[in-house]
């Protein structure tokens, strides 16, 4: 069997574990830059605020209605998650984390220590709620297809308080059959429109149909699903996460620039954004890719005519793996160089790392020296004190300060859990 | 006399790539060759004060004390308090919690169906909680506090 643990609005409920005076209120979490909606509270919902919807387009509803609003605190989320992940660690063996806010168990054997699926479900619910301050759903399943769905009914009907338990072949067939086939894990609009098609529309049907047909229509994934509804698991837990591949990040400029040294200061930005996560995850990188991009169907104003494109990537190989960002910049930037074309308005300049190994991992060739050790150990030390005093307090000279395309944030709130000045206050 | 060539098994023979061929490394390692120290078996972690202070990472949350009301209990201004939010609040537990989204910190009595905040400075009021009309959540029980000494002012 397995359980489905997933947090209610999760970055609303964050807001709120730390702020609880916002509970019962419309609470909604925008995207990077504060452009769109990324989470929104049961009753900003209710609102008909849509997920995804630009923050622009609520000027006239925040007008008329209470709504808090939040630019989103990754910091925040990130610290509260694995606090999540590790209780659930303590429940069972076999955990994967799925997303940043739910985790697959392996509940195999534990309903005899707590007397039933439904006991444990509710002891993950309470004991969350009462150490995270943060509501939770539990679907039990014999798969995680089935898992998924339990999960989704036990939020859809507040009556089951949270926690829903598909172990008998009476009950799942009770599930599915009012259960809608868009709403399965894994079927997409185009698939759900397919199966309408062919009058598949409630989870009972898709499970019925023949292995040939649905092979057909929906591929392998498809047969994989059925089976799943089936009680037979075809999807199996992963454990652990392989460490990442490759690193990156590529957000725009806010605005269009047409000359290369704004665009050199930004790539030095972001290079040192990826260059924390690289160490961070205790890595060395052997080669970076450096993008270049116009902005994709911009009309001229004047006349509507399509502008110019220019897209552009570069990868530049390094003579010896390194995190060093002064040392990875020096490639970059030749790199960008190598590829800028003089006269057009760009919009993004993108940097991926790639080939990453780990930081032990040292390789002397014949006419290349390894990484400079003492530049590695700078970079430690950088790390270390803008950690202690504030992102970008200690930066190259060519990292623009508080440049023209920092990520806006004008909703943010504190973090709590990961900095000393932001720890809460008690009267 | 040998008339007969030993056979090789086909799963001891590979195909080598030229292009793929893996480097290794001259030195990886030094070989000490001098004297080990003597203490090297008795090294031990050094002393952290998280692991004196603080029972369970998960649970636990750092709060900055504002203000005198729980001078009594060696809270002062700007203490630093170490909060579980796995132990369990009895009445007597000094806790932190918010009461109508005020943050306070605070000890926790029970009286019947009225839950009572007492501060231990004698200047501050009790804040009284009707559970279901006043909005009352508990963050955890202080489990630690953490003071920088007091700044001693010579009489004179």
């Amino acid at each position: 069997m397995y359980a489905l643990v997933d947090a209610n609005s999760f970055y609303c409920s964050v807001e709120r574990s730390f702020n609880p005076s916002l509970e019962g209120k419309a609470v909604i979490v925008l995207s990077n830059r504060d452009g769109n909606v990324v989470a929104r509270s049961d009753e900003a919902k209710k609102l008909g605020i849509k997920m995804g919807q630009p923050f622009f387009e609520l000027k006239e509803l925040r007008e008329q209605h209470e709504i808090a609003v939040f630019s989103s605190n990754y910091t925040l989320y990130g610290d509260i998650s694995s606090r999540f992940m590790s209780l659930l660690c303590r429940f069972v063996e076999d955990v994967e984390v799925y997303s940043i806010d739910e985790a697959f168990l392996h509940v195999d054997g534990y309903d005899s220590i707590y007397p039933s699926y439904e006991g444990l479900g509710k002891s993950i619910k309470e004991t969350v709620a009462k150490r995270l301050r943060i509501p939770v759903c539990v679907g039990v399943g014999p798969t995680k297809t089935l898992a998924k769905l339990a999960n989704k009914l036990a939020k859809q009907r507040p009556e089951l308080g949270g926690v829903c338990v598909l172990d008998t072949p009476e009950v799942i067939d009770k599930a599915l059959a009012t259960f809608p086939v868009g709403d399965l894990w894994g079927v997409g609009s185009k698939s759900a429109a397919k199966l309408k098609k062919n009058d598949i529309d409630t989870a009972a049907q898709l499970r019925d149909v023949p292995d040939d047909w649905i092979r057909q229509i929906m591929t392998v994934n498809g047969l994989r699903l059925v089976h799943e509804l089936r009680g037979f698991p075809c999807k199996l837990l992963e454990v652990s996460a392989p460490p990442k591949k490759s690193i990156c990040t590529e957000p725009g400029f806010g605005r269009l620039v047409p000359d290369l040294n704004t665009i050199t200061d930004a790539l030095t930005t972001h290079l040192t954004r990826v260059c924390e996560k690289l160490r961070k995850q205790d890595s060395l990188c052997s080669a970076v890719v450096v993008s270049l991009h116009t902005k994709r169907y911009r009309k001229i104003p004047a006349n509507g005519l399509p502008a110019l494109q220019y897209h552009n990537h570069l990868t530049v190989v390094l003579p010896h793996p390194t995190n060093s960002t002064p040392e990875l910049l020096k490639y970059a930037e030749s790199g960008l160089k190598a590829i800028f074309k003089f006269g057009y308005n760009y919009q993004k300049v993108g940097i991926m790392l790639i080939g990453l190994v780990p930081s032990d991992y040292r390789q002397k060739g014949i006419f290349a020296e390894g990484p400079n050790e003492k530049l590695l150990t700078l970079a430690t030390v950088v790390d270390k004190l803008n950690y202690r005093y504030g992102q970008d307090k200690l930066r190259l000279a060519s990292q623009m300060y508080n440049p023209d395309w920092p990520m806006k944030q004008e909703y943010l709130s504190k973090c709590y859990t990961t900095r000393w000045k932001d720890i809460l206050e008690a009267h | 006399m040998i008339d007969k060539i030993d056979p090789i098994p086909p799963e001891n023979i590979t195909r080598v790539d030229a292009t793929s061929r893996p480097l290794l490394p001259l030195y990886s390692f030094v070989v000490q060759a001098g004297f080990a120290s003597p203490a090297e078996s008795h090294i031990e972690r050094r002393l952290n004060l998280q692991d004196l202070c603080v029972n369970d990472t998960d649970c636990t949350y750092f709060v900055k004390a504002v203000g005198e009301s729980m001078i009594g209990d060696y809270i002062f201004p700007s203490s630093i308090l170490v909060v579980d939010s796995s132990v369990a609040v009895e009445s007597g537990s000094v806790i932190v919690a918010w009461v109508n989204g005020e943050c306070c910190v605070k000890r926790f009595v029970r009286q019947g169906k009225i839950i009572m905040l007492e501060s231990s400075n004698e200047k501050y009021l009790p804040i009284y909680v009707h559970i279901g009309r006043d909005q009352f959540r508990v963050l955890g029980v202080v489990t630690f506090i953490v003071s920088k000494p007091p700044r001693y002012v010579r009489p004179c």
